[in-house]
């Protein structure tokens, strides 16, 4: 029986972030310590003709003044094929905020101070500014590598679809287009960099892996790994935001190593949006094609997204859109053609919602596909969802994944088919269904690892690379911690992510953690209690395998009187040399050779989870308004740890990918430059807004998760946005193709509806 | 020859009362409220979200009522009581050390805390507005909360928490 999985346990950091005693990086500072600032490029493209910094050098205050000249040239990119990036622009500059420049100075204002001081010229090259302009043939070129700008292709052709589509009783085509979405964590980036005498670099940041970022940044500033700590600090948020390298990290170490004192560089609200990272936009094209019964028999995508001036995640970022489809809705033939397109823009990242214009234009096409044919929405996603047993066209097996039961869940709760074509006018319905992946594989990156460790009053220490963006994988590690050692959460301290201490983890930004972290300590614990067992069994004169801890008492099975308190265990182990350290390491059951672009198929993830949605709108005629009325969530999360928890995490998808992502967010621009990088001109959802939300975790038991747990809530972000678009097509009685769907673009759908009559 | 710098600008007393402790700073008049908060005494549960007054992050309350720290000039608070996130235990009468406030105790118990950066302002909104109405309807709890950006929780756990410290803080409801 669990005693601590499956319990909505308050969260451990609650306490410290509820009394402001949690500190985020800005909030920390150390001795002696500098200040930092950033001289960014004002132009798209441009190249950099002269770069003079010496009237900076000589301000009072100044200590270091950091430009390209001063730097190894490594550059930056998540794989050896996409290492595009330096940390401050050498010959030219490819969008408006890259690094130019960097200042250390006794404070702020100094350093602000001394980027006036900076006298750069430079000679403006001929930009670009969206993907399908970018691939043309006259378009200027941003990277000498890239032919007309193609950053990332992804191929993936799976069956004969041409044949397919002839096999099709109904064929269709659509078109759709979304901007940027901006991650806006409430946090916005800083870093504190300090480089001792020893050659020693600290650094904190918010970050989404700490170890990915201590192997980037020993790569750039020419370290051995283990002389470069990342140090465990609170974080205010990632949503995929946090993810790879950025020049700020690189810029602050290399600032301290410079001067020998700590560096701090905290970004304003602005620069984290345009310097860190944002969403792509998107141009998606599809074809899909169904049998007359609704099963979906083939697809062809062709997705452009806008990839700004470098990789990132490019690979990744370019498939996951698909791949989250597949996963979603069988379908035995594809062809799918990603490609990421260089633009003179800031770097855009993964984002919750993985796109809006591809994961919307599915569940679009399943809406035409149905009425088409005579079905309701709910019945065709009945028909078409991927379920246990099921192998995606890339060839990922799935061994538990309760997608019905998703969908069964919200079409009752929202009463669907009762209100489905007989709702008032100006009210809609929509359904939306994704599923998505518990990690991938990421080489020698893709695992965890965990130690668990015991004082002599038997007080418990568990150490893990677990990184928390916020989400609570920090409680996650310590309810399985608990549960498998049978001592209360409350009782066990957590070392996570500090890279000089913790062992090698693969973060979180792939979903993975509650698997792959939780299997590692889960794993470290049960190995603690073997050993515990094997000094407790000459204790107690009983077989090892007869033995139970619970409670902080290890006792003989059926007789609980033979006992002995865990801290003569722990004791007893100490006088026979036989310190009880427990190991655990975990690596998800992937192909490790399958590849983003050349060799993408082969075992995805060793794990699914599957979210499903309805929402009911209102619309109004006049201003284009979209009252959301109600909305119903569920969430097969494999096994819930926390179910407060993974509401949570459900409510808050629901927000960013559902209510923000269709009905608010988007990035505006000219001629490159972000126009709304603020919270007054980026719209996010605020508390009036949001909709009661109904949620329903269902619970499918994963063989592979840490007591039967998986992903639990990306899904939601993304299907709550395809269930918002649905619900408003189903509203005014023609679907949207331009995400998100602000008022101006509802009534202008509603007037062209009214000439037209198209669906 | 050096760059001769901007002469820095005169600099002010200002007298505060901060979470009970009185303070006299010298301070310069363009420097905000967080800004001293912050930097000169050390509380930095009040964070910059934006800068602009918009994400309501550095909330704190001034002579009780909820102010943007960032949008406030540390002078416009002379002669003010500021209380920040880290003074807000130290309000109960006779609490337990380590004890918390009711309305944070809530936040904790209702699963309002995901990150944590909006935390401290959206506390101190919550009492702003229990203070001034200890018995809010939800609608009326989602606007008072609507100058506080949360970018993780949806709020739906937030507003649970607000309804929840409103019933304990009552005694309609007794912490178990």
């Amino acid at each position: 029986m669990s005693r601590y999985i499956g319990q909505s346990l308050p969260r451990r950091d609650a306490r410290l972030k509820a009394t402001g005693e949690a500190r985020f990086t800005a909030d920390l500072s150390l001795p002696f310590m500098l200040h930092a600032a950033v001289l960014r490029s004002p132009y798209p493209h441009a190249r950099i003709v002269r770069l003079d910094t010496s009237r900076a050098e000589r301000l009072p205050g100044v200590k270091a003044v950091l430009t390209a000249r001063d730097t190894s040239g490594v550059k930056w990119g998540v794989f050896r094929y996409t290492r595009d990036q330096e940390f401050l622009a050498r010959e030219k500059v490819r969008y408006v905020g890259e690094e130019v420049a960097a200042v250390a100075a006794e404070s702020e204002d100094i350093a602000r101070e001394a980027l006036e001081l900076i006298e750069v010229e430079y000679e403006i090259l001929p930009a670009v500014f969206d993907p399908l302009s970018a691939v043309a043939d006259d378009a200027p070129r941003i990277h000498d590598h890239a032919e007309r700008n193609i950053n990332i292709h992804v191929p993936i052709h799976v069956g004969d679809v041409d044949r397919a589509f002839d096999e099709c009783d109904y064929v269709h085509t659509e078109r759709t287009v979304s901007e940027e979405e901006s991650y806006f964590m409430t946090e916005p980036y800083a870093v504190l960099a300090h480089c001792d005498r020893q050659g020693t670099v600290e650094v904190w940041m918010p970050n989404a892996s700490p170890h990915t970022k201590a192997k980037g940044l020993a790569n750039a500033l020419g370290l051995p790994v283990s002389k470069v700590h990342v140090r465990h600090v609170s974080v205010g948020g990632a949503f995929g935001g946090r993810s790879d390298m950025f020049p700020g990290e690189y810029i602050a170490a290399r600032l301290s190593q410079m001067t020998q004192r700590p560096v701090k560089l905290v970004y304003t609200r602005e620069e984290n949006s345009i310097a860190v990272r944002q969403g792509h936009s998107m141009v998606v094209e599809s074809t899909f094609g169904f049998k007359r019964d609704g099963t979906l028999h083939a697809v062809d995508v062709t997705a452009y997204m806008d990839g700004g001036a470098y990789s990132s995640t490019g690979p990744i970022a370019t498939s996951v859109p698909f791949l989250c489809f597949e996963q979603t809705y069988r379908v035995p033939n594809v062809r799918y053609n990603g490609y990421r397109v260089y633009t003179n823009k800031p770097i855009r990242g993964m984002i919750r919602t993985h796109g809006r214009a591809w994961a919307c234009n599915v569940d679009m096409q399943l809406d035409l596909a149905a009425a088409a044919l005579g079905l309701d929405p709910v019945e065709i996603r009945r028909r078409n969802a991927v379920r246990t047993g099921d192998t995606t066209p890339t060839q990922s097996k799935i061994f538990k994944m309760d997608s019905l039961a998703t969908i069964k869940a919200v079409a009752e709760a929202s009463r669907f088919r009762e209100k489905w074509g007989k709702l008032p006018k100006w009210r809609g319905i929509g359904i939306g269904c994704v599923s998505v992946m518990s990690g991938f594989p990421m080489g020698i990156r893709g695992g965890s690892a965990a130690m668990v460790k015991f004082d002599e009053d038997a007080g418990v220490t568990v150490i893990s690379g677990v990184v928390d963006n916020g989400q609570g994988n920090e409680n996650v590690v310590l309810q399985i911690a608990a549960e498998a050692l049978g001592v209360a959460p409350g009782a066990i301290q957590l070392v996570a992510s500090d890279t000089e201490v913790t062992p090698i983890d693969q973060g979180a930004y792939s979903q993975a953690t509650t698997l792959c972290s939780g299997n590692a300590v889960r794993l470290a614990c049960e190995d603690a209690r073997r050993q515990i067992f094997e000094i407790a069994s000459d204790m107690l004169e009983a077989a090892e395998e007869d033995l139970e801890l619970e409670d902080g008492k290890v006792f003989v099975r059926g007789s609980p009187s033979r006992a002995v308190p865990l801290r003569n265990v722990i004791r007893m182990g100490l006088l026979k040399g036989k310190n009880v350290i427990g190991h655990g390491s975990f690596g998800p059951n992937v192909d490790q050779t399958r590849e983003w672009i050349k060799n993408p198929k082969g075992q995805l993830a060793a794990a699914f989870s599957y979210g499903s949605a309805v929402v009911e709108v209102e619309v109004d005629p006049e201003t284009g308004f979209v009252r959301v009325l109600d909305a119903w969530v569920a969430h097969d999360c494999g096994k819930a740890i926390n179910p407060k928890e993974v509401e949570g995490q459900m409510e808050g998808g629901l927000a960013m990918g559902g209510h923000g992502g269709i009905l608010l967010e988007a990035c505006k621009w000219h001629e490159g430059a972000n126009l709304n990088p603020d919270f007054l001109g980026y719209k996010v959802p605020l508390a009036p807004d949001m909709p009661p939300i109904h949620p329903f975790i269902v619970e499918s038991e994963d063989p592979f998760g840490p007591f039967g747990a998986k992903e639990g809530g990306l899904s939601i972000s993304m299907c709550t946005a395809q269930a918002y678009s649905n619900a408003i097509a189903n509203a005014i009685g023609t679907h949207i193709r331009e995400f998100p769907h602000t008022p101006d673009r509802v009534l202008e759908a509603i007037e062209k509806r009214a000439v037209t009559g198209d669906p | 020859m050096n760059e001769a710098r901007k002469s820095p600008p005169k600099k002010m007393v200002v007298e505060l009362e901060v979470n009970g402790t009185r303070h006299e700073l010298l301070v310069e008049p363009r420097r905000t409220l967080l800004e001293v908060l912050r930097e000169e005494l050390g509380l930095t549960g009040a964070k910059e979200g934006c800068g602009l007054g918009a994400c309501g992050t550095c909330t704190v309350l001034m002579d009780g009522r909820p102010v943007r720290a960032c949008l406030t000039l540390a002078v416009e608070a002379q002669g003010a009581s500021i209380l920040t996130v880290e003074g807000l235990a130290d309000t109960v009468a006779d609490r337990e050390p380590g004890a918390l406030h009711p309305i944070q105790e809530a936040f904790v118990d209702a699963h309002g805390v995901q990150c944590g950066f909006c935390t401290p302002g959206m506390i101190l909104a919550a009492k702003a507005l229990l203070d001034e109405e200890p018995d809010p309807d939800e609608a009326r709890i989602r606007e008072a909360l609507g100058g506080q950006v949360c970018r993780c929780t949806g709020y739906t756990k937030i507003v649970e928490a607000v309804k929840l410290a409103a019933r304990r803080l009552s005694g309609e409801e007794v912490k178990a």
